[in-house]
């Protein structure tokens, strides 16, 4: 046991004294911050742009007054349309003209658009540079669709007021989620699979690259003799779950501090909706990415103590690699196909090498009754446990064996003793 | 102390590495343990310090199966390997607590042990800065800084110029002289010789022979007589030999030694006289094959 808190201590030093461990982590601080404070920053550049004093009004400039962009409309109807556009459109000053005035001001740039009218019911929108956010059509069509209803009423005797009456009739409705609302949980469920996929990939990897480092450069031949195999490998891969778990924390902590902060400026329902997460659901991500991550970790680890040299590592954490590549992309099939209950993933999240990410999607998007949770925690917790003390043992074959990694055979047998 | 392999055997898979390997060493000795290449000294020494077990056998300590929990071992690999981007002072007070020092007497350890061997300048600098014999040098603590009661030493004196070479020797004698056990493994004769007072040759996995290295050598036929004279060419042509170039001579001895050392001072002007011995490098050409 002290042993292995000697073991974790140094291996952990050597994260924190790692220079691209402590820069890249200061980094995400830095562009988290930075993303989050963005709202605040633009703001009050914002004021500060909006606070110069504008251009007089009926200066003739393109803009127009208040620098509103100039819309035209001709054709049958022109003014009573017009009118009615410049209620609808915001920041818009609508004009009249006729048909060839308004290719040539649009074309020119004079105008942003124009609306030819060929009859109450059909025109042609004219823009220069169709936008991909350009609703103006569809704003349009309504506008002149009612226009048409109120016109077909007056025309059939019907009062202004009851006209209005009809028009400005709405429906409410509201909508109640009973179970998980998926449209809330969406986004915020796909960063924390994310962030779980990087982690454990990036740290497990980490995990084989050190012990193929340490056995290519023969400390590993020093390390066997001193220390027990199980203190070795629990000692990394503890060490190098803390340091991911630290990373992580530090970079969620960072974004909720952040827009704790920074809340009042927000005005986007994505970003609302990712930090609405339950603090629960962050807690089960903690937990499913310490049990993930370990069980990967041991994993990467034997494969580590297999490689002669570094450059062997590549090939050998293939297998290892795509097993957790797989998983992810289960997940993330049924989590963008939005149903994450399927048979697949029912299975998957009970399966200790797919669970951590399935049950943890499952938990985040959908009911998930209680016992199942249990049960695949339990079930990876145990495998957690087992493959921790099978890599021990494989490790300390591995690691002694230079050239070509052993056979399966060997590892099955060196597990049996 | 006495340290004791009793009848080890080792086998990986269908291949044999050890059968029957008995010997044993000595507090205040230095024991040599010999072999080719593949002969089964690193399996040896590995199963010394547990990092496998024997198929069969045992290690006993004064005659008891050893308790590993109270001897601690020090060990140079021949593979030399510590840390290469890490700063050596850090790597060496780990390694030395890995063995159970605690912290503070670690660092006051290895502190000694680098001005000891005249490394303390080195203390905070990275250890692929150093040259290669400074490296050896740094390897040589992690088997030391721990104060181990059984020293083992695989190819030691590789890589060492003869300044740090003497100084190895110093602190290995002292070693000696503090009734530690020191087993070397080397192919270097000539320093086995110098401090071993007993060795064991492996040859294919099996003890060749082991023993007090000067009752070895006793055990051969002393019917030779190395004779240095400057009369070497007429008492090589009497018995029919030939003359050495540095004015040395094998006389081979028919009856009492005595006598033909008497009948030799009378006849010839004999600087040196002395019965033949095979050297360890001899023996070591017979039983490790």
């Amino acid at each position: 046991m002290k042993q292995f808190l000697k073991i974790l201590r140094f291996e952990l030093g050597g994260y924190f004294t790692n220079k691209v461990f402590v820069g890249v982590t200061v980094a995400l601080v830095v562009v988290i911050v930075g993303v989050m404070f963005f709202p605040v920053v633009s703001d009050a550049v914002g004021e500060f742009f909006t606070s110069e004093p504008t251009q007089e009004p009926g200066d003739g400039d393109v803009s127009g007054n208040d620098g509103a962009q100039v819309m035209l409309v001709s054709g049958d109807g022109a003014d009573t349309v017009a009118a009615a556009f410049a209620e609808v459109f915001d920041g818009y000053r609508v004009d009249v003209a006729d048909e060839d005035d308004a290719r040539e001001r649009v074309t020119n740039g004079e105008a942003e658009c124009a609306f030819v009218l060929e009859s109450p019911l059909s025109y042609t929108y004219l823009v220069r540079d169709l936008g991909l956010y350009d609703f103006n059509s569809d704003i349009a069509d309504s506008t002149l669709v009612s226009l048409y209803q109120a016109n077909v009423m007056a025309s059939h005797g019907m009062d202004e007021a009851s006209i209005g009456e009809v028009m400005s009739a709405a429906v409410t409705h509201e909508t109640e989620a009973l179970g998980v609302d998926q449209s809330q949980n969406y986004f915020y469920t796909y960063i924390m699979i994310m962030a779980l996929y990087m982690v454990i990939m990036i740290y497990g990897q980490m995990v084989a690259s050190n012990v193929a480092s340490e056995k290519s450069s023969r400390a590993m031949e020093l390390l066997i003799t001193s220390a027990s195999p199980t203190s070795m490998m629990f000692g990394k891969v503890i060490a190098s779950c803390t340091a991911g778990l630290f990373q992580l924390v530090v970079v969620f902590g960072t974004a909720i501090v952040s827009y704790t902060v920074t809340r009042s400026h927000w005005d986007n329902p994505i970003v609302e909706s990712i930090f609405g997460m339950p603090p629960a659901l962050f807690g089960y991500m903690i937990l499913f990415f310490l049990l993930g991550f370990l069980l990967f970790a041991f994993m990467y680890g034997v494969v580590g103590s297999m490689a002669s040299k570094l450059e062997d590592l590549n090939t050998l954490v293939m297998p290892v690699t795509l097993i957790f590549v797989a998983a992810f992309i289960v997940v993330m099939i049924s989590l963008s196909s939005g149903n994450v209950d399927t048979m697949l993933m029912r299975v998957c999240s009970f399966v200790p090498l797919t669970s951590p990410m399935s049950m943890f999607t499952r938990i985040a998007m959908s009911e998930v009754p209680v016992y199942e949770i249990i049960i695949s925690v339990s079930l990876l917790a145990a495998s957690v446990v087992g493959v921790g003390f099978a890599a021990a043992k494989i490790y300390r074959l591995g690691v002694l064996l230079y050239g070509t990694p052993p056979k399966f055979s060997a590892i099955v047998k060196a597990l049996k003793k | 102390m006495k340290l004791e392999f009793s009848h080890i055997q080792k086998s990986f898979g269908a291949k044999h590495v050890l059968d029957d390997i008995c010997f044993s060493a000595e507090s205040g000795d230095a024991f040599g343990l010999l072999g080719r290449n593949g002969a089964g000294k690193t399996t040896s020494i590995r199963i010394l310090m547990d990092v496998f077990p024997a198929d069969g056998g045992e290690i006993l300590v004064d005659g008891r199966p050893i308790d590993r929990s109270r001897i601690r071992f020090g060990y140079l690999p021949e593979e030399r390997g510590l840390y290469p981007k890490k700063k050596i002072f850090p790597q060496l007070v780990y390694f030395c607590e890995l063995f159970g020092v605690e912290h503070s007497d670690a660092t006051a350890s290895v502190d000694k042990w680098l001005r000891r061997l005249s490394m303390y300048e080195y203390r905070d600098k990275r250890l692929d800065t150093l040259s290669k014999g400074n490296q050896q040098k740094i390897q040589l603590i992690t088997a030391l800084a721990h104060d181990p009661d059984v020293i083992i030493l695989d190819e030691p004196f590789s890589g060492l110029d003869p300044v740090n070479a003497r100084l190895l020797k110093d602190v290995v004698k002292e070693q000696i002289e503090r009734g530690k056990i020191v087993l070397f493994s080397s192919h270097q004769m000539s320093y086995i010789e110098e401090f071993c007072d007993s060795i064991a040759i492996l040859a294919s996995g099996k003890i060749g022979i082991t023993g007090r290295l000067h009752d070895i050598k006793r055990s051969y036929p002393r019917d030779t007589l190395i004779v240095s004279s400057p009369d070497a060419a007429a008492i090589a042509n009497e018995y029919g030999v030939e003359a050495g170039e540095d004015g040395i001579v094998e006389v081979r001895m028919n009856g009492d030694k005595r006598a033909v050392i008497k009948s030799l001072a009378e006849r010839y002007d004999i600087d040196e006289v002395r019965v033949k011995e095979p050297t360890l490098s001899d023996i070591f050409v017979e039983y490790a094959k």
